[in-house]
Parts: C-alpha cells; sequence; structure tokens
C-alpha cells in the first residue's frame, strides 16, 4: 500500500505507549474505586486515557505472553501489530487463522483491524491470507443493526484497503468499487436515520461496542474525508449519549438491550468499560470480566479524543436533571402498522440515584429493559443495585414482528443463544405488550394489562440482595434502602416472593443458582406497580420517608383499564390510566412534541441532524448537514 | 416443494422453451417409465446447524444439496451459507441458479462455482425466489417488505409493490403460475395476493389474519392451487388462485410451514407443522390424516415434499434430520442430514 495508507501511531502517543515496552509484560488490573472528582487537567486527564488503553491493551496482551503466542486472538495481535511487537508470531497465527475463516460481523471486523494494524508490518503472507479469506469465505451480514454496522464497516474499509480489484476477488461477487459503495450506501443511511429520529439500539448495555469500535475504525482509517468526518460525529454522539445515561459510569435504564446479569448487576457490562475508558470514574474488574470487545477499542483509543463538555457531563452529578429524548424501535416487518416505532425516553438524574424509563411499546422484542431506579454505590462491582417491574413476557408472534421466523422456534431457540431467561415466568428481562409506563422525575407509574391467555400472566418486581431494611407496610408499600436512596414500591395486586436466580451459563437456561435477592411475583392480569425514589438525605430518617410516602394521596382501580391516580413526593398529581397518555398536574403528556434530545444536556430538533451538547458554559455542535463541529465557550457573565 | 413444469406446458410454450425443457423432460419421463431412471433430480436447501446465532462459528456445511441419484447421498455444492431460503433455476440452463438468504439474493452463472450478491443493502433477508419459466430472464424475489422483480436475470432488481398493502406487505412465498408468463401468486402476511402482469400490479385473492406460509401450484392441474398459512389452516383454489376455499379437514389456529403435492399421485397432498407434525390428504383433501407414527415424538414438522420420481415423501423434523417415507407417512425412516433444517425442496428435470 501507499504511504497514505500506513497505519503508525501519533508521535506523542508512541512516546508515551511504547517506553520501557520491548516485550509483552503482564499487565495488573487496575482494580481500585477511581476517584470521581473531575480531573481539571486536560493533559492529565489524556494521559490517565492512555494509560487506561495501555493498561487494556497491556493486560490482553499478557494473556497470549511467550508460549502462547499461537493461541492470541485477533483484538491481541492487532495490538502487537500497532506497537511492532511478536512479528513474526503474528504472521504465524494470521496463517493459522484464515485458515478456517469465520462468517458474519463479529469476523469482520477484528479481521479488519488486523488488516489495517498489519498492513505494513505483516509478511506478504499473511497479508495474503487475510485477503484470500474475503474471496473464498461468504460472510453473513446478520439480522441486527448493531451486526450490520460491523459488517458495513468492514466491508467498506476492506474494499478501501483493497480498491479496484473484480468481483472475482470477493466472496460476494462485487468488485472493490461496489463493496465500497454498498458499506457506504448503508453506514449513510443509518447515520442519517440515527441523526434525525434516533438510535434503534439506545442505551444498550453490551452493544455500545458494536457501534463505537466501527466508528472509530472509520474515523482512524476512512480515507474519504467526509466518511472520517461522520464517523468522528458520530462517535461524539454515541458517547454524549452514554455521558447522559450513566450514573458514575454504570448503565441505568432504561435500555434498548440488555441481558440477564446486568439487568440487575448493572456495572456488568461493555458499556461500562467505556465509562472506565473515556471518563474512568467507574472501576474495573478483575481480568476485565464481561468487557468482551472493549479490547477493540483500546487498539485505536489514541485516535478520540474525549471532548470536554462530554467529559463533563458524565462526571458532574452536582446537579438534578431531566432528559427527554426519542428513539426509535428495531425494525418492524409485520404485524404492526408502524415500520419503526417511537420510543420515548424519560430520564431523571440525581447524585445518590437514576430513574429512567421508555414509553412507546416494544423496541426489541427479548433484551429491551423499560424502566429501572438504578442507585449509586461506591463500588458497584457484584452489586445488584436496581428495582423495577416488568410482565414476562414470551411470544413467537412478537418474535415474528422483529424477526423472519415462524412462531413457534424463536422462544425456545433464543434461551440457547445467549437470552436464558426468555421463556421463563421469573424472567426479569424482556418488555411486553401489556406494560405501560409513565415516569415524572423519581416516580414511575406501570401499569399492566395482561392478555390472560399470555403464557406467563404476572408481574415480576425485582427485588435485589443488596436492598436494605426491607419493609412490607401495613399500608401495602414496601420501603426498602438502596446505598443512599431511599426506595418506596407499591404492588397493585396480591403478591408472593420467589427466590432472583441468575444463569451462570448464558446458552444453558437448564443451569441456575440463586442470588439471594427476590422477586415479588404478582400472579394478576390487572395490576400495576408504583414507585417512588427519594435521597436519603432529604428526610431525617427512613421512618421519616416512609410516613411521608404513606401519606401521598393514591388511589386507584384495576378492573376495566388499570388506572391510578397519585401525587408524587415531589408535590405533582400523577394521574395514569392504561390506554390513555399519562396526566401531569392535569396535563396530558404530549409524546408527538418531544424532540430528538431535550434537557439540560443533549437537545436536538426532530429530523434536523444537528446535536447540540452543553455542559455549563461549554458546548459543541455537531451538525450532519454541514459536516462540521463548533465547539464553543459561553463568554462569563459578571 | 417446487416442481418445475413438464407435463402441462407443451401446447402452450414457446418453442424454445418446448425444445430446450419440455421436450427433454418428457423423454426424460418416458426413459423413467423404461428404465426406472430418474426423471428429476432432486435438490434441498438445507441448514445443518444447531442453534447457530450470527457470531458462531459455522462448523458445519449448509446450503445447496442434491441427491446423488446413484448412491442416494446429498452432494452440497456451492456456497457455505446458514440462511438459505430457497433456491431457483433458469429453466434455459441449470448453470444459472438464484437462491435467497440472510444477505439477500445470490446468483450463480456456472453451475455454483462462484456467486454474486445481486441485490443492495436495502433488498435483504430473501424469502423465496422463482424464475418465470415462460420470461426466464424474469425472476420474482420475495422480500419481508414487498416484492422485487428482476428482467435481466438478476442484474438489477425493482420494487413492484403496487397493490399490496403498505403494511402486511411481508412476503413469505411467491409462486409463478406455470400456465401464463406474468401471472404469479405471492404469499405475504395479509393474504394471498395475485399480479397477472409480472408484479406492475397485485390485488388480494385470499385475505388472512397472518402470514401465507406457503402457495403451491399442482403438478398435474394448473388451475389447482394450495396456501398453508400461520393460523388460518390450509385453503385450495380450483380456478388458479382466484378464490379460495378453505380445507376443513385439516385443522387451523396453528401454523402450517409448507404444503405439497405428490407429483405421481394426483390427490395425495402432505403439510408440515410445528405443532402439528405431517398431515397428509390421498383423495384431494376431503380427509386428512396425522401421519406422525415413526417420526420422533412431537415431531415439530419443517417442510415436506415428494419425489416425483417414485412419490417418496420427505420430512424435515426440526433440527433432528431428515426422514423419508414411502408409504406417505404411515411409516419413516430416517435419512441423513443430522442436526438439519430443510427450508426448501426443488425437483427439477434432469438434463
Amino acid at each position: 500500500m501507499t504511504s497514505l495508507l500506513s497505519f503508525s501511531f501519533p508521535r506523542f502517543i508512541s512516546i508515551a505507549l511504547f517506553t520501557g515496552l520491548s516485550a509483552v509484560g503482564f499487565a495488573q488490573a487496575s482494580t481500585a474505586v477511581p476517584s470521581r472528582v473531575p480531573v481539571e487537567s486536560l493533559d492529565v486527564r489524556r494521559t490517565q486515557y492512555l494509560q487506561r488503553a495501555e493498561e487494556m491493551s497491556q493486560w490482553r496482551m499478557s494473556l497470549y505472553a511467550d508460549d502462547k503466542l499461537d493461541k492470541m486472538d485477533m483484538s491481541a495481535m492487532s495490538m502487537m501489530l500497532s506497537r511492532g511487537l511478536n512479528i513474526e508470531a503474528c504472521n504465524a497465527r494470521v496463517l493459522e487463522l484464515m485458515k478456517e475463516p469465520g462468517t458474519g460481523p463479529f469476523w469482520m471486523f477484528p479481521t479488519t483491524m488486523v488488516a489495517y494494524t498489519g498492513r505494513d508490518r505483516l509478511s506478504t503472507e499473511a497479508k495474503a491470507a487475510i485477503r484470500d479469506a474475503w474471496r473464498t469465505t461468504r460472510q453473513l451480514r446478520g439480522d441486527t443493526e448493531n451486526h450490520w454496522v460491523m459488517y458495513h464497516t468492514a466491508l467498506y474499509l476492506m474494499a478501501q484497503l483493497y480498491p479496484d480489484e473484480p468481483a472475482s476477488s470477493w466472496a460476494n461477487g462485487l468488485s472493490s468499487t461496489e463493496n465500497l459503495a454498498e458499506g457506504e450506501g448503508w453506514l449513510l443511511d443509518w447515520m442519517n436515520l440515527t441523526t434525525t429520529i434516533g438510535q434503534g439500539e439506545y442505551n444498550p448495555t453490551h452493544y455500545i461496542g458494536e457501534y463505537a469500535i466501527p466508528m472509530l475504525m472509520l474515523a482512524t482509517w476512512a480515507e474519504d474525508p467526509a466518511m472520517k468526518q461522520r464517523a468522528h460525529m458520530m462517535l461524539d454522539w454515541i458517547f454524549a449519549e452514554l455521558a447522559t445515561v450513566t450514573l458514575d459510569g454504570m448503565p441505568r435504564g432504561p435500555n434498548s438491550r440488555t441481558d440477564d446479569t446486568s439487568v440487575v448487576e448493572r456495572w456488568n457490562a461493555l458499556a461500562t468499560y467505556f465509562s472506565w475508558q473515556l471518563f474512568g470514574n467507574v472501576p474495573s474488574g478483575e481480568g476485565y470480566a464481561g468487557w468482551g470487545w472493549g479490547n477493540y477499542f483500546a487498539v485505536l483509543a489514541p485516535y478520540y479524543e474525549v471532548p470536554e463538555v462530554i467529559y463533563r457531563i458524565a462526571t458532574d452529578r452536582k446537579h438534578d436533571y431531566v432528559q427527554h429524548d426519542r428513539a426509535r424501535s428495531r425494525r418492524i416487518w409485520r404485524y404492526s402498522d408502524e415500520h419503526m416505532r417511537p420510543i420515548y425516553k424519560t430520564q431523571y438524574l440525581r447524585k445518590n440515584y437514576a430513574v429512567g424509563s421508555h414509553q412507546g411499546g416494544i423496541s426489541d422484542p427479548i433484551q429491551s429493559h423499560v424502566w429501572d431506579v438504578t442507585w449509586a454505590v461506591n463500588d458497584p462491582r457484584g452489586v445488584h443495585n436496581t428495582m423495577f417491574s416488568m410482565h414476562p413476557h414470551s411470544s413467537g408472534k412478537v418474535m415474528q414482528m422483529f424477526f423472519c421466523t415462524f412462531p413457534e422456534p424463536m422462544p425456545g431457540g433464543v434461551t440457547y443463544e445467549g437470552k436464558p431467561s426468555y421463556d421463563s415466568a421469573n424472567k426479569l428481562l424482556g418488555c411486553s405488550p401489556y406494560e405501560q409506563v409513565m415516569q415524572d422525575h423519581d416516580t414511575v407509574i406501570a401499569l399492566y394489562d395482561i392478555d390472560p391467555a399470555e403464557k406467563f400472566p404476572q408481574v415480576n418486581g425485582f427485588f435485589s440482595k443488596d436492598l436494605q431494611d426491607v419493609t412490607e407496610h401495613k399500608s401495602g408499600w414496601i420501603f426498602a434502602r438502596g446505598g443512599g436512596t431511599y426506595l418506596a414500591y407499591r404492588p397493585l395486586a396480591a403478591y408472593h416472593w420467589e427466590p432472583h436466580i441468575r444463569y451462570p451459563n448464558g446458552r444453558d437456561p437448564t443451569v441456575t443458582e440463586e442470588t439471594g435477592g427476590r422477586i415479588l411475583v404478582s400472579p394478576h392480569v390487572k395490576n400495576g406497580t408504583i414507585l417512588q425514589a427519594a435521597s436519603a438525605d432529604e428526610f431525617a430518617s427512613f421512618a421519616a420517608f416512609q410516613r411521608a410516602i404513606v401519606a401521598l394521596p393514591l388511589s386507584f382501580e384495576l378492573s376495566g383499564s388499570p388506572t391510578v391516580k397519585f401525587t408524587s413526593l415531589r408535590g405533582h398529581e400523577l394521574s395514569f390510566r392504561y390506554g390513555s397518555a399519562p396526566v401531569v398536574d392535569g396535563q396530558a403528556i404530549n409524546y408527538d412534541d418531544w424532540k430528538l434530545f431535550e434537557g439540560p444536556h443533549l437537545n436536538s430538533d426532530l429530523g434536523s441532524g444537528i446535536l447540540t451538547i452543553t455542559h455549563g458554559r461549554l458546548g459543541r455542535v455537531l451538525d450532519f448537514n454541514s459536516l462540521s463541529i463548533t465547539d464553543m465557550v459561553v463568554p462569563q457573565t459578571r | 416443494m417446487r416442481l418445475l413444469p413438464v407435463r402441462k406446458l407443451l401446447s402452450s410454450a414457446p418453442r424454445f422453451w418446448r425444445r430446450t425443457f419440455l421436450l427433454p423432460a418428457l423423454l426424460a419421463a418416458a426413459a423413467e417409465l423404461s428404465a426406472a431412471s430418474p426423471a428429476y433430480d432432486f435438490f434441498i436447501c438445507a441448514n445443518v446447524n444447531r442453534n447457530y446465532v450470527i457470531g458462531s462459528k459455522i462448523e458445519t456445511t449448509n446450503g445447496l444439496f442434491q441427491r446423488d441419484a446413484k448412491t442416494s447421498e446429498w452432494r452440497h455444492f456451492g456456497y457455505n451459507d446458514t440462511s438459505i431460503s430457497a433456491v431457483a433455476f433458469d429453466p434455459r440452463d441449470r448453470k444459472v441458479i438464484y437462491t435467497t438468504t440472510l444477505n439477500g439474493i445470490w446468483r450463480s452463472l456456472d453451475g455454483g462455482e462462484t456467486w454474486r450478491m445481486t441485490n443492495s443493502w436495502d433488498m435483504t433477508e430473501g424469502r423465496d425466489v422463482e424464475v418465470d419459466p415462460h420470461a426466464p430472464d424474469t425472476v420474482y424475489f420475495a422480500l419481508p417488505d414487498g416484492v422485487a422483480v428482476s428482467t435481466n436475470r438478476g442484474e438489477t432488481w425493482e420494487r413492484r409493490e403496487r397493490g399490496l398493502p403498505e403494511r402486511g406487505k411481508y412476503t413469505q412465498t411467491i409462486a409463478v403460475d406455470r400456465t401464463k408468463a406474468g401471472r404469479v401468486l405471492a404469499g405475504c402476511e395479509k393474504g394471498v395476493f395475485l399480479t397477472e402482469n409480472s408484479g406492475h400490479q397485485w390485488r388480494q385473492v385470499l385475505p388472512t389474519e397472518t402470514t401465507v406460509n406457503d402457495v403451491q401450484q399442482s403438478p398435474h392441474d394448473p388451475k389447482f392451487w394450495l396456501a398453508a398459512t400461520e393460523s388460518d389452516g390450509v385453503w385450495v383454489s380450483r380456478d388458479g388462485g382466484v378464490t379460495w376455499m378453505q380445507f376443513t379437514g385439516v385443522p387451523a389456529g396453528k401454523a402450517f410451514y409448507n404444503v405439497t403435492f405428490d407429483p405421481t399421485k394426483v390427490k395425495r397432498m402432505a403439510v408440515a407443522s410445528w405443532a402439528r407434525g405431517v398431515w397428509t390428504t390421498e383423495d384431494g383433501g376431503k380427509t386428512w390424516m396425522a401421519r406422525n407414527a415413526g417420526l420422533p415424538e412431537n415431531a415439530r414438522a419443517w417442510r415436506v415434499g415428494v419425489d416425483p420420481n417414485e412419490g417418496r415423501l420427505y420430512a424435515s423434523i426440526f433440527q433432528e434430520t431428515l426422514y423419508y417415507s414411502d408409504d406417505f407417512g404411515r411409516t419413516w425412516h430416517p435419512d441423513a442430514l443430522e442436526g438439519s433444517l430443510v427450508n426448501a425442496f426443488l425437483f427439477v428435470p434432469r438434463n
């Protein structure tokens, strides 16, 4: 390739990274709980950011030190190639791995990363082996938006790396020019959709990596300045959202997609890696467990600089705020009048806790998480710091809305495909067409009008092992403490308790373990949950909180359409009838009026393609129409 | 099951079609009678991966298989793809093959040696494909969001969806009427739709509550069509797909995944259902019987097909194996392809 395509770290980074790294050493994860005081110095912050990327890389490479080099994976290989380490071992490993190329986006993007990090360092034979794998092995595009981001990014970059080659040299029978156009076409459409009507996989606890890594690859390696700029801006977009939807670096609800582990252990998610890497406000785990694809971001982390304004949003917990956003559902093939359903997110963030929810119905048929309150803890590792309720919906028909499948196979099939709880009565993951939610600040009302023919006609409420002082009050409220947060949970129908279980193996639904937590099971189809959260420091005592809650006006009716009238702890009169628009202080919420983003930090008009990110006097405007990034500092006023 | 037309076409077929396809086929049929040589080649689209999920390593061989008439073994050819859903051949040239997959639609011009993905990124997750035997440059492509048509052997595609509902055009299956160019039936979310001008205009001929999973034309009578639906049972048309009646002898309410005719016997038909297994009729649909004895317990039938060479009934049982029956379902025997899903059976007149 020409020198224009050569890959090298920026010089200032190289000095920092390579000093004393003539060989791979065994890395020790820095597992201490970090200070959450924002780092004021830009230089210090940048140095720490690079150190974290290096820490991750050193750990990953250390897994394949010395006699294990012949087993290294593509992320470790990319790290070594970037550093010029163990090149002969990388050559040999590439030749070995390319004997049996994988298929699909999870093979494509790692291979693309090796191809680019190794383009000036791998042997001619090794590079030819990679190239030949793309000639011989058909790649599946996948069936989900994050798959398509990876697939088209890899297609685009590989076509760019090998331009002007004939159709016969690619497994899909398209020429380099055609593949580049194919990749670009999809990517531009996705970027346009996302920046005008919202993300499909919003606030994912894991899949953020599948978006951020391809965007960083494009921002680093795309030769087309426009694509490079778009990818850079998409990274800012993704991370600006991450900053607003994490609590001290932890993901919280709502989530377009999460999993059986991280829906309760909120820290235990790939999104946490990105908070750790970008903001340094959350601890890592032993061996960075659960951070899977994060390795690949670390390879290219030096090529991204966290904007000051995004860093400030992520690390500032001084002020409470409400953010209203829009997103969109997964594409709906059938059994719906909507092609993509608008999703409305409400988020309330405070120092000690966050309450979030989405309204609008099913956005993903398997892994959505509609609402929760998540409380802050100093060390969140292993802590189940969240509370919510949900209807355990399992339906082949709903699967068919979103996938090309027959009605019967998927509900059971997905339980062996990383979604072990899907077809279980006691699950805590997923959303239901029979749940409607309203949120006002730190109050959530969830109503259920469940079809009696449903497979699991019940409501499950999650009560963590880490709650303290759980009290079933004669008023019907259940009180509890989570960290510095007081919680009041009101089931509207009778219930009993069952143990909360986890799935040690995501691909085997038959093996479970009890966690010590409980599930409140309310086996009634007309049902509801009211949740009110508050900071402990708002009350003289836990008892005072309980008295305040019991004194709040509340009436509800479950026959017919479930209806609740409740005056919240914040003094707002909330009225919510299943099937009708929620009413706050006499005013019905009109979701049609909602912007794409609206809040103190993120603002965007629907359809505009312009996101304004602000914190204090700082601002950044991402304008996808002009492909411009504009940074602003509002002058200080006296 | 798809059976490329042979017996009923002669009078209406264009000259090239008669010369290149029908006559050889009839000759082959005659040869079958005299020498017991198969008149048809037998192809399946099979996914042999249990619980494959995107990102998993594909450790098995999937895609197109052809049955070796001499050894009765399945010979894989073409690519390895876990997502294949249908196949069609150009009747003029067996080497021209179309397959639908997750990526879209692939075409081979050399008998499966090389392939080209002919769709763009906005036409994916192909469900079915058919070639118009009277206009073999015209190919119909069923999509989860409608129908695309190519008039140049898959070089380019255009959407032809006028008359299909804006919401409700999920198209699971597409079938070309062998009696008339441009006459096509599509099984969609909201029923069976018919076009008589190559997809330029569609009209609903059978409304359904849920998706039509299969539409097939009888090899014996081109006016006779069957439709298998998700929740509305099995339907029959005796006027070329214009009007439809429900078969009352086969229970509705649970999905039927496909339907097949027995080309060797006029009144034999079979349907596959996850919930009900294999059901057959031998009296033209008046009475139906569950034919699951000998299949795995609670057999989840994925597809059925009948070999026109000998009337052998095949059933693909979900992730079990392929089974066959020489007495139309009374007894079953396991065949090869353990752990497979057969997504399509296709019998093509031998070259």
